[in-house]
């Protein structure tokens, strides 16, 4: 019981993230959304047992993050 | 090198994260038949260690790794892989059969074990090259701190 309002809660909040990654008109704080995203991905892959998946996505989002941003910087940041 | 870069902050925060993130990440390479991790988790945090001492002292960090230095250094991984992979053919066994390599152990599993270890430590080197050949691309020509 405990682990389905955990996932529902996840859930939400994946779908939310996501969202409004996607509706943001700053493209820095779509990247950081992206980041949230990525990190609550990572906590639902490590709630229904996939540990191993769970710490790839860690990794591989902050990585991900940095590439964003460093893009980001090439384009004279701020363009919309 | 001493010299002063950043504020106290980026300071101690890169002398506490940078070693123990490389430490964990060669923890999970050898690590990673008993938990969580192996070849990839293992290379990707090895470069997230050499990213965050880019990030932090910039083009000149104590660890940073040249763009084409980098592509050489993903060209010897993926030759480690290569090479185990094929050693066992010419020991007559199929690719990547490790039972057939040529080390005196008494327990065939621990020459699984070897070999996998081999072709871990392959893949590790070529992914912990790439991610810093990508950033190293992608900051080419300005400097990121």
């Amino acid at each position: 019981m405990l682990d389905l309002i955990i996932e529902t809660i996840l859930l939400v909040l994946l779908i939310g993230t996501g969202i409004a990654a996607l509706k943001m008109k700053d493209l820095l704080a779509s990247v950081v959304l992206f980041g949230a995203f990525s990190f609550f991905a990572m906590l639902l892959y490590l709630i229904v047992g996939a540990p191993d998946v769970a710490f790839t996505e860690a990794v591989i989002g902050v990585v991900s993050t940095v590439f964003f941003i460093a893009a980001l910087n090439k384009l004279k940041r701020g363009a919309r | 090198m001493n010299r002063g870069f950043g504020s106290i902050v980026l300071d101690t925060s890169f002398r506490v994260l940078v070693p123990f993130t490389l430490v964990y990440g060669i923890y999970v390479l050898v690590h990673g038949e008993y938990s969580p991790g192996g070849g990839f988790q293992a290379g990707a945090l090895l470069a997230v260690g050499v990213v965050l001492a880019r990030l932090v002292q910039g083009r000149e960090a104590a660890f940073n790794i040249k763009g084409t230095t980098a592509l050489i250094v993903a060209g010897i991984g993926t030759f480690i892989y290569g090479a185990i992979g094929f050693s066992t053919i010419l020991f007559g066994g199929k690719f990547l059969e490790y039972g057939k390599l040529p080390f005196k152990v008494h327990d065939p599993a621990e020459l699984h074990a070897l070999g996998m270890l081999g072709i871990e430590i392959g893949v590790t080197i070529c992914v912990m090259a790439t991610i810093v050949g990508i950033l190293d691309a992608l900051t080419r020509g300005e400097d990121l701190s």
